[in-house]
């Protein structure tokens, strides 16, 4: 059993993500999802032309699992709740399908599903993770761009690649100078 | 899912949806499979899959599957079918493959090697026509996609080098990616592209698309399509003319580097530069960049493929590759190194399955490409598929009047219009397929092959160039469906013929393959994969196998044969620059073929998880040209082409993907879901409006696919 005061979540490198929907259907078969129903999406933006550069990324686009979800918040019937991990779960017993919870969610990561009528979202694969797996889209991640983890370490080693980045960069103009 | 119990079981076998061959582990729940998922001890995918690989439960249970042998009642096309036992299916094919063997000769029979479900059955469908004497074996992609790498690799090095599985990305300094986009191909090798990235390497992305693995390159070049052959021309008269390349290997193990320096000073940056539509400075830096980071990888896909000057391109890359001494080296193009003893699937079909040469020499295209399709072919016992197609049609170098065919050839052969009419001349056709397809709904009978969940077989895989795996078989097959080498095995028994003596069965083959290992397929299947060892710089031991024993700038086969030994540009037969004229009432350029992973060729578009992806056949164009035409996105377009080659529908997805001059159309759509027995193969089949006619590739014979002209307008709904 995973220590439920770790707080883990999906994390994104967007450099490593080059658009191969594996996540989404992984998450698809692990879940048995229906068509129009998608837990994790992959978006693509661009491509776009920047100072003549082209660039484009993809996001797949999740539940955040928030630490104040507005999703919850509005929740007429009490269906969604948050774990003591930080998962938020949706309970179809309880939903009755008003949508509102969609609304609310600034990420556009909730589904409906018209043959049960109910709201639906990412659950962080919580039957595996509470047996110590990864979730299902990080397991099939080709490049790694999805991991499970701590935010605040992931934050930490962004700051220090950042740092060294920055460092480097200065570095090449000075050799450039020289 | 419910809980495990004792009827349950974990089966490693390995997926065939692709290329890549991934290990996976199957889980079964009383007799049904109920999830797949990657064996993370398998070194070709580490445990991922893709989609293709994650829907295939979608695939095995399908409602629309094929399960039982059909024989067509009604005129060809009218969509009547009669279930009949194995034994009438068999006998049928049997007596109408003798029938026309009687009256026309044996040459008369073919098979069209379809993928996928079919691969693991090149083996039993060669040996098929090896014992009825019959040298015409129409692979339907054998004048493009990796056939020409194949042969202008061995002209250039003897061995298949640029090709999958022979770049090591992940020991690399610098990738080059021509052409191509694995991470929708070979999602292996776009993850060990992104590996390589991630250990530091630089990518180079040469492509008149800007794909998913363009965006993470670090140079990115949007070549017009059609000129890679003046681009890596120009790369190489700046690399040799600034003595950047490798000069102890081109000293020792080259030949032809006077000549071919000589050759490239008619390809200077500068005017490089104005053909490709790149700027002069970027193709220098490129150049430099290559030929100084060491070791660097180079990988040649279809993209370059698709010309009718395919062969001296890729040929043009391949020297790249060697002048800079990258051959065999950690982080270079790595030589095959399967495990000791084992089998491989061209040592059994050139060494064991080929003709005499007198048989071999009369496959269709053997006078007019020899490399191609000869006893001295250096790409495989095909024929030319457009030449076969034309034989159907003409009954001229003789007529095809059998053909029992594997995939849907309408969708995946250019010129779908004259396939379809080649087919009416054809007296009897069998067909395997799992759904019913615009081609199966043509044939007379249909044998139902089952999927790579219910067979076994040994596999090599073409992504890895040195580990070979056991496919298990997870289920019995569903219903009346069978393993289509079986099929094979039970035809050429049945028609009396002689199977070689080592391998009666398919058990036998299994053995055969891997018994120069000193192991059994039951030691195979124990172990799951068995890698060769990792060693470099091979050729220092027996050189090269080219007939000079060395890497040949100046090919001394091209030279035999009379071609030019050296490579050159050409210009595509129908541009902007080569036909001006019509560039006008067409003045976009057409590029076509570009792929989605979601799909494999023309399979999976009745997949639920996967069509929910790429429901539409998206047409790129730039935004600046669709405001021009009136066209905004997700509009069905027309797409026309000119000289009477019609026009097809497909949905415009403004993108900046592409030149504003330039349109991309993927290729193989068609709409499962159009009950009709065309099933929506001439409405977005990019194949109805592409040429199967000369010119070709003098070499290879392949047909310029990417880079001809057509219009685009505004269409009504779909």
């Amino acid at each position: 059993m995973r220590d439920k005061n770790i707080k883990k979540s999906l994390l994104l490198n967007i450099d490593l993500c080059v658009g191969c929907f594996a996540c989404e259907v992984a998450c698809k078969q692990e879940h048995n999802l229906p068509v129009g129903i998608r837990w994790i999406k992959v978006v693509k933006v661009g491509p776009k032309k920047v100072s003549g550069k082209l660039f484009m990324h993809f996001v797949p686009v999740h539940c955040r699992h928030c630490g104040k979800p507005p999703c919850l918040g509005v929740c007429p019937v009490g269906a969604i709740s948050k774990r003591s991990d930080g998962v938020v779960l949706f309970n179809e017993e309880l939903c009755i399908g008003c949508k509102m919870c969609m609304e609310a969610c600034p990420f556009g990561a909730l589904q409906y599903n018209p043959e049960k009528e109910v709201a639906e979202a990412c659950n962080l694969c919580v039957g595996r993770v509470d047996k110590g797996l990864e979730p299902i889209c990080v397991q099939n991640c080709p490049t790694g761009a999805l991991r499970f983890g701590d935010t605040t370490d992931y934050v930490l080693q962004k700051q220090k690649r950042g740092v060294k980045n920055f460092i480097e960069h200065d570095e090449f103009i000075k050799e450039k100078e020289v | 899912m419910k809980s495990m119990t004792a009827n349950d079981r974990i089966v490693r076998t390995m997926c065939d949806l692709c290329h890549c061959e991934c290990g996976v582990l199957v889980h079964v729940q009383d007799g049904k499979v109920i999830k797949i998922e990657g064996d993370p001890n398998c070194p070709i995918n580490e445990g991922h899959l893709c989609p293709k690989g994650l829907a295939a439960i979608q695939l095995l249970y399908h409602p629309d599957r094929i399960r039982y042998p059909l024989k067509r009642k009604g005129e060809r096309g009218e969509g009547k079918w009669q279930r009949i036992s194995w034994d009438e299916a068999l006998d049928t094919v049997v007596i109408k493959f003798r029938e026309v063997i009687e009256k026309y000769g044996p040459e008369s029979v073919t098979y069209s090697w379809g993928d996928a479900a079919y691969r693991n059955s090149r083996f039993t469908k060669d040996a098929l026509l090896f014992t009825l004497n019959a040298p015409t074996h129409l692979h339907s992609d054998a004048h493009y996609c990796f056939h020409p790498v194949l042969i202008a690799n061995r002209l250039t090095f003897g061995h298949l080098l640029t090709s999958e599985g022979s770049p090591d990305y992940r020991n690399s300094k610098c990738i080059m990616l021509w052409g191509g986009n694995p991470v929708m191909t070979h999602p292996t090798q776009g993850r060990d592209i992104i590996l390589g990235k991630t250990n530091g390497a630089k990518l180079v992305v040469i492509d008149p698309r800007f794909t998913e693995i363009a965006s993470k390159a670090d140079i990115f070049l949007q070549v017009r399509p059609g000129t890679d052959d003046a681009l890596a021309l120009g790369m190489l008269n700046v690399i040799i003319n600034e003595g950047l390349y490798d000069k102890e290997f081109v000293e020792k193990w080259c030949i032809g580097f006077d000549q071919l320096k000589e050759r490239v000073q008619a390809y200077p940056p500068q005017w490089v530069s104005k053909i490709t539509w790149l700027a002069e400075e970027e193709i220098i830096r490129t150049a430099r960049l290559f030929a100084t980071s060491k070791p660097a990888a180079t990988h040649t896909r279809m993209g370059v493929c698709m010309s009718t000057n395919t062969i001296q391109t890729v040929r043009a890359i391949s020297i790249l590759a060697a002048i800079c001494g990258n051959l065999d080296i950690k982080g270079g193009n790595l030589i095959p190194n399967r495990p000791a003893g084992f089998k491989t699937r061209a040592e059994i079909v050139w060494k064991e399955l080929t003709l005499p040469p007198e048989l071999e020499n009369k496959k269709v295209g053997a006078h007019e490409f020899p490399l191609l399709c000869s006893s001295e072919s250096l790409g495989g016992n095909f024929c030319h598929p457009p030449s076969v197609i034309h034989a159907m049609m003409t009954g001229k170098p003789y007529p095809i009047k059998a053909l029992w065919v594997l995939n849907d050839l309408l969708v995946c052969l250019e010129g779908a219009k004259e396939t379809k009419e080649a087919l009416g001349n054809v007296d009897f056709i069998a067909g395997s397929d799992f759904f019913m397809t615009s081609t199966m709904e043509l044939c007379d009978i249909i044998l139902p092959p089952c999927t790579y969940l219910e067979r076994e077989e040994v596999v090599d895989s073409i992504c890895t160039n040195n580990v070979i795996g056991a496919r298990q078989k997870v289920i019995q097959p569903l219903d009346e469906t069978r393993d289509e080498k079986e099929i094979d095995l039970e035809i050429v028994r049945r028609m009396g013929l002689k199977l070689p003596p080592h391998w009666q069965t398919l058990k036998d083959f299994n053995e055969y393959r891997v018994k120069g290992m000193g192991i059994t397929f039951e030691d195979l299947k124990e172990k799951g994969y068995i890698g060769g060892p990792v060693s470099y710089k091979k050729y220092e031991g027996t050189g090269f196998p080219t007939p000079s024993g060395k890497v040949e700038l100046y090919s001394s086969i091209l030279e035999k044969y009379g071609y030019d030994p050296l490579p050159y540009y050409q210009e595509n037969p129908e541009t902007p620059v080569s036909t001006p004229k019509l560039a006008k009432e067409y003045p976009l350029i057409l590029i076509t073929g570009g792929r989605h992973v979601v799909y494999y060729h023309s399979l999976g578009r009745q997949i639920p998880w996967l069509r929910e992806i790429m429901p539409d056949p998206n047409l790129e164009i730039h935004p600046e040209t669709a405001e021009r035409l009136g066209i905004k996105n997700g509009d069905w377009v027309w797409i026309e082409a000119p000289r009477g080659r019609g026009r097809i529908k497909m949905r415009a997805e403004l993108t900046e993907s592409v030149h504003p001059e330039v349109v991309h159309a993927p290729s193989h759509w068609w709409f499962p879901e159009v009950k009709e027995s065309h099933h929506g193969a001439w409405e977005s089949n990019i194949n109805a409006i592409m040429s199967n006619d000369p010119p070709y590739d003098p070499i290879c014979g392949a047909t310029p696919l990417r880079g001809n002209l057509c219009r685009v307008y505004k269409a009504d709904e779909r």
